[in-house]
């Protein structure tokens, strides 16, 4: 089998714009699911009762369905129903979002929930009120304990934007793709691209291990 | 606009097919990669120093790429690098089986270490033999620990088994494609495919959810 690795040499500026991209679609993306998920979990834990359900009924519902077919129903059939069309970029952003904020609301909860109801009930009987029991006692102690299911999340959305290459989203999956077609050499292509998202994602875990382990110390109660 | 549902029910026999598939897909790699995972986390943990880093390399590297990426390599590579020619369908489940393997592999590594060592030796210490301690006090707790997390990475691979279409596997995500693009009927039947996978995929979230509740370990 002979390897030649010159398309990707020829390329490299088409290649190196889609990493670019994907990184760019990964950030807002982790932007977006934090804000999004952070505020869908703390309404589900402190929200009143009747957005509860609609909100776990959300959140189940982004859980059981494929991220795929998310992406391809924003794109393809939700400009069908407002008559808006989205460009793939914005269309990826808004499914992916929608996707992992479901998975960020999740952790959202399970770390509020694992702060111990006798520290709230212990704040209330200082006189503290609810919101400052939530940002003062809650929050900084649940926080460090999401840390190291936000970097799995982290790690998950960078591989999800890959997906988005489906919905012709020029990152560096179609870019890949549309290169191994052009130059008739996929392994090579593909192999090149198996190394650049390793070396894009196996920092995110290591760092975000490393981290977690400087800061786990705060979250112990 | 008008819509016309009717595409959904006169296709439901091909969907149906495609549904089967993807259940099949599913079932058939779990069955490979829970093997695959428990040779995996048996190398990592075997103290041989080849077999434990070339077991780590592989869970690494398979659990950092993108499953897309992955599909699209072996539907490549599997041909030129055994010379055979691979159908889709089995493409689709060597890249699947290699991607839950991995994750497999580090779930099962990691419920044996979740149990304290103070275990294991406490169980020395009142005289057990070190296969009456694994057999006895380790592995049920760390069967305890591992269902929950092979309950939530089955569902994942349900999902994922979705992104085996890009190489034309005919399960239900490439199916519903197949008959939006002969039938322009685009929201029909993206709307179906979704809400098939959330009819399927929604029960099993909810009994992961239980099977978390129901196995949580108080040491």
């Amino acid at each position: 089998m002979d390897l030649d690795f010159s398309p990707v040499l020829d390329s490299w500026q088409y290649l190196l714009r889609g990493v670019g991209l994907t990184l760019a679609l990964s950030f807002l993306t982790m932007l977006c699911s934090l804000v999004i998920g952070g505020a869908i979990g703390l309404a589900r834990c402190y929200g009143p009762q009747s957005l509860r359900w609609p909100l776990v009924f959300y959140i189940d519902s982004m859980r059981s369905v494929p991220v795929l077919v998310v992406l391809v129903w924003t794109y393809f059939a939700l400009p069908l129903i407002t008559g808006v069309v989205l460009p793939p970029f914005w269309a990826a952003l808004i499914a992916l979002s929608a996707h992992i904020a479901a998975y960020v609301a999740e952790i959202v909860r399970a770390g509020v929930s694992s702060i111990r109801p006798g520290q709230t009930r212990a704040a209330f009987a200082l006189g503290m009120s609810r919101a400052q029991t939530i940002r003062t006692i809650v929050l900084p102690q649940a926080l460090v304990r999401m840390l190291p299911a936000f970097g799995s999340i982290l790690s998950i959305t960078i591989k999800d934007t890959a997906i988005a290459a489906v919905i012709a989203v020029p990152e560096y999956m179609n870019r890949s793709q549309t290169v191994a077609g052009q130059s008739f050499h996929p392994i090579e292509i593909f192999t090149v691209a198996m190394a650049v998202y390793f070396i894009i994602l196996f920092p995110v875990t290591r760092v975000v291990d490393m981290v977690y382990v400087r800061l786990a110390y705060l979250g112990r109660s | 606009m008008n819509f016309d549902w009717s595409v959904v029910w006169r296709n439901a026999d091909v969907l149906v097919e495609g549904t089967e598939l993807t259940i099949l897909l599913a079932v058939t790699t779990m069955v490979i990669a829970i093997p695959g995972g428990i040779l995996l986390a048996l190398m990592r943990l075997s103290g041989v120093r080849a077999l434990s880093s070339t077991s780590a390399c592989f869970v690494e590297l398979f659990r950092n790429l993108p499953l897309i990426l992955v599909i699209y390599t072996a539907y490549y590579v599997l041909p030129v690098a055994t010379g055979l020619s691979f159908s889709p369908i089995t493409t689709a489940i060597v890249a699947l089986s290699l991607n839950v393997s991995a994750y497999n592999g580090e779930t099962f590594r990691a419920g044996i270490a979740s149990i304290r060592q103070g275990q294991s030796e406490a169980a020395y210490a009142l005289g057990m033999t070190r296969w009456q301690t694994t057999r006895e006090i380790v592995l049920p707790q760390a069967v305890r620990r591992v269902l929950p997390v092979l309950a939530s990475t089955w569902v994942s691979l349900f999902k994922d088994t979705s992104l085996v279409s890009v190489i034309s596997v005919g399960e239900l995500a490439y199916t519903s494609m197949r008959i939006r693009a002969q039938t322009y009927r685009v929201l029909e039947m993206l709307t179906a495919m979704a809400a098939i996978y959330w009819l399927l995929g929604y029960p099993q979230a909810k009994l992961v959810d239980w099977i978390n509740r129901r196995y949580a370990v108080n040491e």
